[in-house]
């Protein structure tokens, strides 16, 4: 049923957009190359289409719109009632038939057009034809900016209309302003409509969904009605009164008993009076809200009256299975008396406490901010003095915190004075069994010699190793006994260790001058030598290590005068030169340091050689 | 204010000092300086790092059953204040620290006993094994017999002269 699609009426472009739309797509959607070589059949039948594609497209979107809006005769009576309220039938009508004719002129506009393009002989004339057609359908379109503007706001107000069915069960809910019709149906269903204390606060008509009996209930909500004439009433009052008199429902007069609405009850009554017309058939309900704070027998005896002639006019209209079971569901529910005990409501001590605090009113506490203002400069915000200790006046202590790295917290205890004397009997006990008497060791003589002789043997050894790491062991080693030693020394050593090293005996013993080479006698300078003469002071008188001293050295043995000496050297030199100029180190030295330099391998030969380049 | 420990290394972390660390299960590390945080961010086991108390202790290396230890310790039930209870408590602080001290500082002492027995027979053994570094093995002994034979031949000649 179209009632229920006006969400699915499709989005209403602005003029400017539609013709933007429209054009792009026939940009996009149809061929875009042509020459002036081509045939003039294929040139017309190009822009024809153009032509004819863009008229499409228009009339397409018209007839699309035309159709989504709801025509006003074809929708139910309460809509169709309701819609003219909102929106105004005329306008409504009005715009809908622009949008109609521009849908024609556009046709027209493009037959004619199209047309004239049989009789088109050159490209630039056609396109031409098709330029001023497409203009001109443009054109139309931006005269019915008006149009579409509207037509777009009745779709978006449409869209959220809420989805009231006429024909279902339905409760009407009716009444001044602020009597407290919203809040009934938030109560009842699980809408959720705004409930203000000013008046007008519910501006349309707002449903809401119940159960009862298996069955769905429809609950509307409807905004105040006033009691003046129907010709000065404004839209949202026309649209409960629309409501009134289209739906057939039960209607729910609801009445405000204690006044605070802003009427009395005799004006609603008047009220009640003037829309009776509207109630014909309807099974009406009067429902006296807010009876909290005003019970109906508080009602003086004039109101009372209303309210019988009221019921008893009710009571002449109730008809309808169906009001009997909304009254059912009105009513309040007495569960019956199972015994004699009594079980009268509870209500906890807070809430009373509560409510008479309410009720009256109590002097309040005096807060710190009162005293502030009061002292003004004076004041100091002390907050310790409404701590609760033991002693009242220990309050403005100020409280230690830290000794010496501990916090005081931490050893705070009630039992703190008798752990501290168990401590300390446990204390006096130790210390009675010495433990803390620190053995002072005497040791004896003999342990201290010992210590000492322990500490000098470290000490030389240390020495020791120092002296053998600075030792140079990378150069040639000579063998010991090629070194002299001198006398001094040895005796300065073995006096350390304790031997005797005076007289003669020490002496032949260690006969040092036989046994070590006398090497500070030869100098490096040839001195005559007398052939295979030893040193007279060189008399070994043991055998043991006394050769190596009679050995000539090298360079003097087998030679036998200064000549052959002379040529020796020379021979000697001589061969040296080379390997000197070579830079080498020695006999043995065959390092090469570079096989390839790259300045001789590289670049141009300009003239000559690769020596050097 | 409240002297915190540090979690690596125990040490205290005074009020504006160290950083303090939240993790994602709500346990709070507090860290007395980068030293220790570092080391805890590279994931370090504080009893296995030698320089901290935690590692002294578990170690044995410190004091760590003691009455006097006791003490100190965080309470979960707050006391209300009284002057003469806080007095008082200042002054047990005063005594139970000294008696730590002592206390701890005999423990060391008795751990360290062992290395003097120790030293006294390395010395030994040193002056057995190497004493000729000192002194050579027959010094003196020249001497000793010179003398052992004057003194022979002074008996002798006693004797002699007795006779």
């Amino acid at each position: 049923m179209a009632l229920y699609n006006f969400k699915k009426i499709m989005v209403v472009p602005t003029s400017k957009e539609f013709i933007d739309i429209t054009l792009s797509k026939t940009q996009r959607k149809t061929p875009t190359v042509i020459h002036k070589h081509y045939q003039i059949h294929r040139i017309r039948h190009f822009y024809m289409r153009k032509v004819k594609f863009t008229q499409q497209n228009y009339h397409d979107r018209l007839s699309q719109i035309l159709t989504d809006f709801p025509k006003l005769d074809d929708i139910h009576p309460f809509y169709a009632d309701l819609m003219n309220v909102l929106y105004d039938k005329d306008h409504y009508k009005l715009a809908l038939g622009q949008i109609n004719i521009a849908k024609n002129l556009i046709d027209n506009v493009s037959k004619d057009y199209v047309r004239l393009m049989k009789y088109g002989d050159s490209l630039y004339r056609c396109k031409q034809l098709k330029r001023a057609a497409l203009g001109r359908m443009c054109t139309i379109m931006k005269r019915q900016k008006q149009s579409l503007e509207y037509l777009e706001q009745v779709r978006q107000h449409l869209s959220r209309l809420p989805t009231i069915d006429p024909n279902t069960r339905t409760l009407l809910l009716c009444g001044y302003p602020n009597v407290g019709k919203s809040s009934f149906i938030n109560k009842v269903t699980r809408a959720d409509v705004e409930v203000q204390p000013y008046a007008f606060t519910t501006k349309s008509l707002f449903v809401g969904h119940m159960d009862y009996k298996y069955l769905r209930w429809q609950v509307v909500d409807t905004p105040g009605i006033l009691d003046h004439p129907l010709e000065e009433r404004n839209t949202i009052e026309m649209q409960a009164i629309t409501a009134l008199a289209h739906l057939r429902s039960a209607v729910l007069y609801v009445m405000d008993l204690s006044e605070q609405c802003g009427h009395t009850l005799k004006q609603q009554l008047e009220l009640f009076n003037n829309i009776r017309p509207l109630f014909a058939n309807k099974p009406l309900l009067v429902v006296a809200n807010k009876c909290d704070i005003k019970k109906i027998s508080e009602l003086t005896e004039e109101d009372k009256a209303c309210d019988k002639l009221l019921a008893a006019r009710v009571d002449s209209k109730m008809k309808g299975k169906k009001v009997h079971d909304v009254l059912n569901r009105l009513h309040l529910a007495m569960p019956a008396k199972r015994d004699d005990k009594p079980r009268p409501p509870f209500i906890p001590e807070g809430a009373k406490v509560g409510r008479k605090t309410m009720e009256v009113d109590a002097p309040k506490r005096k807060t710190e901010r009162d005293l502030e203002m009061e002292m003004g400069d004076d004041y100091v915000l002390d907050l310790q003095k409404y701590w609760d200790l033991m002693n009242q006046d220990e309050k403005h202590d100020v409280i230690p915190e830290i000794w010496e790295g501990h916090n005081i917290a931490d050893y705070i205890d009630p039992e703190i004075m008798k752990n501290l004397e168990d401590l300390e009997k446990e204390e006096e006990l130790k210390v009675k069994a010495g433990e803390y008497e620190s053995e002072e060791e005497s040791e004896d003589e003999e342990m201290q010699e010992i210590r000492q002789l322990a500490k000098q043997i470290r000490e030389k050894r240390k020495m020791k190793i120092v002296c053998s790491k600075e030792k140079d062991v990378h150069g040639p080693r000579m063998p010991r006994t090629v070194k002299k030693v001198e006398r001094k020394t040895l005796e300065k050593e073995m006096g350390g260790l304790g031997l005797d090293m005076t007289g003669k005996d020490a002496v032949s013993r260690f006969s040092f001058s036989s046994h070590y080479a006398v090497n500070a006698r030869r100098s490096r300078s040839v001195t005559v030598l007398k052939k295979r003469k030893r040193e007279a002071s060189v008399a070994p008188t043991s055998r043991t290590r006394s050769q190596s001293a009679s050995r000539p050295p090298r360079d003097q043995s087998g030679v036998r005068d200064p000549k052959m000496a002379k040529k020796a050297k020379k021979l000697m030199k001589s061969q040296q030169k080379d390997m000197n100029r070579q830079g080498k180190k020695g006999e043995a030295d065959r390092h090469v340091f570079d096989l390839k330099p790259k300045h001789l391998f590289s670049g141009k030969r300009k003239s000559g050689t690769n020596d050097h380049r | 204010m409240r002297i915190e420990k540090c979690y690596f290394c125990s040490g205290p972390v005074y009020p504006g000092h160290g950083m303090m660390f939240v993790r994602n299960d709500c346990k709070v590390f507090r860290f007395c300086k980068s030293k220790c945080h570092k080391n805890f961010k590279k994931k370090r086991n504080p009893r296995k790092t030698r320089w901290t108390k935690a590692f002294r202790k578990a170690s044995g290396k410190e004091l760590t059953v003691d009455n006097s230890l006791e003490f100190e310790k965080r309470r979960n039930t707050p006391v209300k204040y009284r002057r003469e209870l806080w007095g008082k408590t200042v002054e047990a602080m005063k005594k139970v620290e000294e008696i730590k001290r002592k206390r701890q500082s005999r423990f060391i002492m008795n751990r360290l006993k062992k290395g003097k027995q120790l030293e006294k027979t390395e010395a030994i053994n040193e002056v057995k094994k190497n004493i000729h570094l000192i002194k050579a093995p027959h010094a003196g002994k020249a001497k000793q017999m010179e003398d052992k034979m004057v003194q022979k031949l002074a008996e002798d000649v006693e004797m002699d002269g007795a006779d």
